[in-house]
């Protein structure tokens, strides 16, 4: 298991550099990445000193003449984290980072601990009371739950709860102290558009995985010797369901968390890394459009890996070799 | 399938063909010319061509051609999307349709595997509708104009206070701040959501089935490298990895849909992979190659089809996403500004939420409905043509 481990984290390390080089690849071929001398006329046209604007050129991530140069810089620059300077905010893009996560976390974070509970509460359910009332509506929340689009229910229950009914705010404001009833206010409608999405696709992963032990020999032979219900779906459905249900949470389940934080954030005007990041792209700030894409990748990256070594801890059987 | 061949006009029928008859050689290299292949390829090539004559020499204003019945005007004047999807009609039409309508029996079959399932049922009713009206709902209702005489009209049934005047048949779904009809924009909506997943489909289809075959079939190194690289394809996280491609190569809706097919297929071909690992073990592979039938050969008339259901279902299931994508994308602001989709038309209700609610609700509901429509009809799909899958 230990060689197992070192190899898939070299993996890990390989993974990692062939996506930062992808990434500056599509960045050194597209119309935006100016080279150096582009750069500095753009920025003279504008207004600013050609010298100024040269220094400004040398604080971007990734400078220089040839494409071997802007690599090297590149990567080095990603690696000592020295990520560029942010025009919009005149900050290092990693302190406009530092600034913006917690609100990003103070919502991400309830709603995929909401989700994830009863996402696998739901689905377990459903699967141990296949093809009654109850499995049918769940089917159909979750069926719901994934076509609703993300940006549209955010708005509809704004629609309803802000604008008509008047309960709770219509956008996010920063005055009021992070940890305050207020805050918690005015965080449970992006909460409970961000845990919908997730909450239908656990759900449907964790019924369709139950359903795979419910009818097992190993669980009959569980009821025969008289365990009770609770204790039968607890010990003998949920617990060898939970193994593939691991590998959802981190690939799909993050994913669908940092997508509908994104234009959530946007919605409601949070100034966490997904409004900062909208923000970059409509004023073209390179350098922290950049960072606020990667952030994700490297969490989905070190995500996968926590999860396969988890994967391997709890089913043994698991070894590289197989996909 | 036919076994009619018009390959060679001297040779009556193929009862004098014995099996050390036929040059493999030959046979191997070329296809078989069935009446519906040579359609396919006629239509297919001649689209092709003509996109290509309108890229070309066609001037951008002026339509390709300008009939008028009646109140309907058909003036087509396609840019490279329109192209394309006209592309992706035809490969529907001929590798869809035509197979379920020459093989009744098995069209039968799946008909009634597919019949029980009545969500499916009335989801296909459904899209079959909107598929229609993105088709040719645009040549009778017309495009959205801007109109500032009109601006704010509510829909039909519905007026500002009780007892004033309401909205009017005129324009059943009420117009936009500057007067666009909503019943205009979420037609246009309609047929760009059905570009954007049907092509998005197709490509999906075409790269991961490609990528996946190949990959089953040679094994090794082959399969290392490319798995490793879908592997990694994966790992980044899709959303964002279409916002920072379309934010630096993006703008039209043509470009869009290309970095939407070329960043979504993954999933997919790991899928069709696995199935091919399974299908690459069964005995007429075996003899295939026994008979010395080459790579291509085998992929693409042995394992191709066989993993189609995999590839079909899979890709049924891709389109909703492909369609949400775009919309986020255009309610974001990244999308095609020349183009209403549902996205943009939501985004531009939201701030008229206090005195205009039926501009972010109608596209919505619609955009809803269809992806709802595509994943029951994708997980009918998957009931109906996997059989192991319970």
């Amino acid at each position: 298991m230990k060689a197992y481990i070192a190899k898939r984290i070299a993996w890990t390390f390989f993974a990692t550099w062939v996506t930062l080089t992808i990434t500056f690849l599509l960045l050194d071929f597209s119309p935006i990445s100016a080279a150096g001398a582009e750069f500095v006329d753009q920025q003279v046209q504008q207004g600013m000193d050609a010298d100024e604007a040269r220094e400004l050129y040398q604080e971007q991530l990734g400078h220089g003449d040839t494409a071997w140069e802007r690599y090297t810089n590149f990567m080095v620059g990603l690696a000592t984290f020295d990520w560029g300077w942010s025009s919009m905010y005149s900050q290092p893009v990693v302190d406009v980072i530092a600034n913006s996560w917690i609100y990003s976390f103070q919502y991400v974070f309830p709603a995929t601990v909401l989700s994830v509970i009863l996402g696998f509460a739901i689905g377990l359910y459903s699967a141990t009371h296949q093809y009654t009332k109850e499995d049918y509506a769940a089917t159909l929340f979750a069926f719901t739950g994934i076509s609703l689009p993300n940006f549209w229910f955010a708005i509809m229950l704004i629609l309803i709860f802000a604008t008509m009914l008047g309960w709770l705010p219509t956008y996010y404001s920063t005055d009021v102290a992070l940890l305050s009833l207020e805050n918690a206010k005015q965080l449970i409608l992006p909460v409970i558009v961000l845990s919908t999405a997730a909450i239908a696709s656990e759900m449907r992963y964790a019924r369709a995985e139950s359903l795979e032990y419910v009818h097992a020999e190993f669980v009959k032979t569980a009821r025969a010797k008289g365990l009770s219900e609770n204790q039968v779906t607890i010990r003998h459905i949920f617990r060898p369901a939970m193994v593939p249900l691991i590998t959802i949470l981190v690939g799909d389940i993050l994913g669908l968390l940092f997508a509908g934080g994104y234009v959530i954030e946007v919605i409601f005007q949070i100034p966490g890394l997904g409004l900062v990041s909208y923000e970059a792209i409509i004023q073209q700030d390179t350098p922290l459009v950049l960072a606020t894409v990667l952030i994700p990748v490297f969490i989905a990256i070190i995500g996968n890996l926590v999860q396969d070594i988890c994967y391997t801890i709890l089913d043994p059987r698991i070894d590289f070799g197989d996909r | 399938m036919s076994t009619e061949t018009h390959t060679d006009g001297t040779r009556d029928g193929h009862d004098e063909i014995t099996f050390e008859d036929v040059d493999w050689e030959e046979f191997d290299g070329g296809l078989e010319w069935t009446r519906t292949r040579v359609a396919a390829y006629l239509t297919m090539g001649g689209i092709a061509l003509a996109w290509l004559l309108d890229s070309l020499y066609g001037s951008r204003r002026d339509p390709l051609v300008d009939y008028q019945f009646g109140p309907v005007e058909f003036a087509p004047n396609p840019g490279n999307v329109e192209w394309l999807f006209t592309l992706t009609l035809a490969v529907l039409f001929f590798y869809c349709l035509v197979p379920l309508y020459q093989n009744p029996r098995r069209t039968k079959h799946y008909w009634k595997e597919f019949k029980k399932n009545k969500a499916a049922v009335a989801s296909l009713v459904f899209l079959v509708f909107i598929f229609l009206v993105a088709v040719f709902g645009p040549f009778i209702v017309g495009r959205p104009e801007l109109d500032l005489a009109n601006a704010y009209q509510p829909p039909v049934f519905y007026s500002y206070v009780p007892g004033l005047e309401g909205g009017t048949w005129e324009h059943p779904f009420g117009t936009m701040q500057s007067g666009e009809d909503i019943l205009q924009t979420v037609v246009i909506g309609a047929r760009v959501s059905m570009m954007v997943g049907l092509i998005g489909c197709l490509m999906i289809v075409v790269l991961a089935s490609a990528v996946g075959t190949t990959a089953a079939y040679f094994g090794g190194l082959v399969d290392e490298v490319l798995m490793r690289f879908v592997d990694i394809m994966l790992t980044f996280p899709t959303f964002f990895l279409i916002l920072f491609v379309v934010y630096l190569y993006g703008g039209d809706l043509f470009t869009i849909i290309l970095i939407l097919g070329l960043t979504t297929w993954t999933a997919t071909s790991r899928l069709v992979r696995s199935e091919a690992l399974q299908r690459n073990e069964e005995q007429y592979i075996d003899a295939a190659k026994n008979v010395g039938a080459s790579e291509r050969w085998i992929i693409t008339r042995h394992l191709v089809p066989n993993v189609s259901n995999t590839i079909i279902t899979a890709a049924t299931l891709a389109i909703p996403s492909l369609i949400l994508y775009e919309a986020v994308l255009a309610f974001l602001g990244f999308g095609d500004p020349n183009v209403w989709s549902w996205g943009r038309v939501i985004s531009e209700g939201r701030g008229d939420l206090q005195n205009a609610w039926w501009i972010a609700t109608i596209p919505g509901v619609f955009l809803f409905l269809t992806v709802l429509a595509f994943n029951f009809l994708g997980d009918a799909l998957r009931d109906a043509l996997d059989p192991r899958h319970e």
